[in-house]
């Protein structure tokens, strides 16, 4: 599946929370990216991670405003960036 | 004696000896099995698994019971760490591999990803180590038998010092006898110090040597409010720090009884009372709080620190969940009152340097000369009042003239009527009201009035710009004066103004939380105010003792003054009656 070239989603994300990616938002990240089976890579500053690792995610250490590349590899990518776009776009539903 | 300063991280003092905590001891039996036995050992490792998903569902359940569903989040933070796959996988590979027994991968697994996070320059996500740590701790218990998180209990009430605190052993504190905590390391936002915020336990963390230097047995005074620690207190100290705790524990009391009781002074006068509200800050006991409503919503800080201004859909996000959290009662938003450094940082547009930037760019200046940033955010804020019950208020800060009114009432009515061709109407008319701040709008406030529909009076600047004092400012900071005869006078003509043409006036500036002043602009005729939640209560409490007779005697008197020593002394005759007296706010 992983060497498939007609898979492979790319995207770019930012972070919009004011807190940044901390235990919550990621843990809320690591749980979405686990309910798929694509492979789910996010890479920031040279730096690349496994989606579905809250310990990656956190290792990212992605402050408000960082801009994170999401890559999405298998046969329900399209379905995995939908999820993880909506955590995005509602700030992993922070009211603060 | 000796004061160690660390940050405040859950408010409250607590006095009592010091206990030093020891870490419980982790007892690895490191060594490998024969690799006959894999399969055995990764079963260990699964049953261990369970156990630990086990214990972390009834401890998520024991939170949301004692603390509720947003202290829980926490665990179901451990809940994820624990079945992190990179985490999972290195401990397996480490069995499978290298045969190691199980909690020698772990530990070693632990071990790595400690140095990665090292590593991050981050404070914030530096101290998510605590929480994988704890998770690591849980997984070898349960994998040895062993002890589980044996901190020992207290024989008295004590203050546990230690350098570093799991949440796991914060969550045990109170039932182990401990009134507060110290530690070495940690900040405000440590999950440590979030759990004693809901604990109501005080602490002070990030002192960086409490543990090395403080004795078990020494006395010690944690204040929570200010992130001191008073180590072995002359009894000076202590008599101040023993009146201090009588100080909160009589708010605390108040909560408990006058929380319920109506807005009334003593000869039924009714004062609307209302909070001046930041979503960033909401606490328990901020939501405790029977309030009449938002007096003022600040959304300054949507616009700090990014590059661009927020988008219409994250402010109405932030805008609609803050409505409904008042219910049916009115809401305020002001747009915001930005600086004209932030043209630079919001990318609007090339920052000139200003000279005088209290006289410059800010405020309702801005918005007219960038009005995307105000028509975004008046459709975020007409949208929330579309999407909520409570009626939303809208006001315009820094207005000095008529013109100026008019313009953003214009901005105002397009958008309105632009989104009412999208079929977005708000559920209640909002009403448009106006900051009054700038001596100019006081003066020629009758000429406003028919525009607006309210006015708030925003008291700082008033004063500031009233007595030409910048109160930043050492050397003049002294003329900075509240009872000035000016001030009173221009109080009194803005509430007149106001009376004569049947609108209604606000105060939500610091002067409306402080209870020595109170009477007195309750005399002149303000009927509402908007205080910080901390000081909402006191205020109350202040309300509630007083006649409103004799404010109005004491404003009438006050308007007669010459000097503010007068009118000064006059006030707080009125407002030391029945003991009452005013608390502490910074020891």
């Amino acid at each position: 599946m992983g060497g498939d070239l007609l898979y492979m989603i790319k995207k770019g994300l930012e972070v919009k929370n004011q807190m940044g990616l901390h235990a919550r938002p990621a843990a809320m990240l690591a749980q979405t990216a686990g309910k798929f089976n694509s492979e789910i890579k996010i890479e920031k500053d040279g730096v690349e991670v496994n989606a579905k690792s809250i310990m990656g995610i956190m290792m990212l250490a992605a402050q408000h405003g960082a801009v994170l590349i999401f890559t999405f590899e298998g046969a329900d990518e399209a379905e995995a960036l939908k999820a993880v776009e909506d955590l995005f776009v509602s700030g992993f539903s922070e009211a603060y | 004696m000796e004061n160690i300063k660390g940050i405040a991280a859950s408010p409250g003092v607590a006095i009592g000896p010091a206990v030093l905590y020891k870490p419980a001891v982790l007892d690895v039996q490191h060594g490998k099995f024969p690799p006959s036995e894999t399969d055995a050992e990764l079963l260990r490792l699964k049953t261990a698994y369970e156990k630990s998903r086990a214990d972390l569902d009834a401890l998520e359940k024991q939170i949301k019971e004692t603390l509720g569903p947003d202290y829980a989040r926490v665990i179901d933070a451990h809940k994820t760490i624990l079945e992190d796959p990179n985490f999972k996988n290195s401990i397996k590979s480490k069995i499978q591999k290298e045969h190691l027994v199980a909690e020698s991968a772990v530990l070693l697994a632990l071990q790595e990803i400690s140095i990665t996070f090292d590593n991050l320059t981050d404070e914030f996500f530096k101290e998510r180590k605590n929480d994988v740590s704890d998770v690591a701790k849980r997984l070898i218990t349960n994998l040895t038998g062993g002890a589980r998180y044996a901190m020992e209990k207290a024989a008295g009430p004590s203050v546990l010092v230690a350098h570093n605190l799991l949440p796991s052993d914060t969550l045990n504190l109170k039932d182990n006898n401990f009134i507060a905590f110290v530690t070495d390391i940690g900040g405000k936002t440590s999950h440590s110090a979030i759990l004693a915020q809901s604990m109501e336990i005080p602490a002070v963390v990030g002192s960086s040597v409490s543990s090395k230097t403080i004795k078990a047995g020494d006395m010690l005074i944690v204040d929570g409010e200010s992130g001191a620690v008073i180590v072995n207190p002359d009894a000076e100290t202590l008599a101040k720090y023993r009146k201090i705790q009588r100080e909160i524990k009589r708010s605390e009391l108040l909560l408990k009884t006058i929380n319920d009781l109506p807005f009334l002074t003593t000869d039924g006068k009714h004062v609307t009372m209302m909070i001046n509200y930041d979503p960033r800050l909401d606490s328990k006991e901020t939501k405790k709080l029977k309030t009449e409503g938002l007096g003022l919503l600040r959304t300054e800080f949507l616009f700090l620190d990014r590059a661009l201004p927020p988008s219409e859909e994250e402010q109405f996000n932030i805008y609609a969940a803050t409505a409904k959290k008042f219910d049916m009662r009115p809401v305020h938003i002001r747009l915001a009152d930005l600086g004209g450094d932030k043209v630079h940082s919001l990318n609007l547009g090339e920052y000139k340097e200003e000279l005088n930037p209290f006289m410059g760019l800010r405020g309702v200046r801005i918005l007219l000369k960038y009005p995307a940033i105000m028509q975004t955010q008046l459709r975020a804020i007409i949208r929330a009042a579309a999407a909520a019950p409570a009626p939303v208020k809208l006001i315009v800060p820094m207005i000095s003239s008529l013109e100026e009114v008019r313009a953003v009432k214009a901005v105002f009515n397009d958008t309105l009527r632009a989104l009412a061709a999208q079929g977005v109407t708000p559920k209640n008319k909002i009403d448009f009201g106006i900051m009054v701040e700038v001596p100019s709008a006081a003066f020629a406030l009758d000429s406003m009035l028919p525009e607006v529909d309210f006015v708030s009076i925003g008291t700082n600047d008033l004063i500031q710009y009233m007595i030409a004092v910048d109160r930043m400012n050492q050397d003049v900071a002294v003329l900075y004066d509240p009872y000035h005869p000016g001030f009173i006078r221009i109080i009194n003509h803005i509430v007149q103004t106001c009376a004569q043409k049947g609108k209604s006036v606000s105060i939500c500036g610091e002067l409306a939380s402080d209870p020595e002043i109170v009477p007195l602009l309750i005399g002149l005729g303000v009927h509402t105010l908007s205080t910080s939640p901390r000081m909402f209560l006191r205020i109350k409490n202040k309300l509630r003792s007083v006649s409103y007779d004799a404010c109005a005697n004491l404003a009438q008197a006050a308007l007669l003054m010459d000097s503010s020593a007068e009118i000064k002394n006059l006030s707080l005759s009125l407002t030391t009656p029945e003991g009452e007296k005013t608390l502490n706010e910074n020891p």
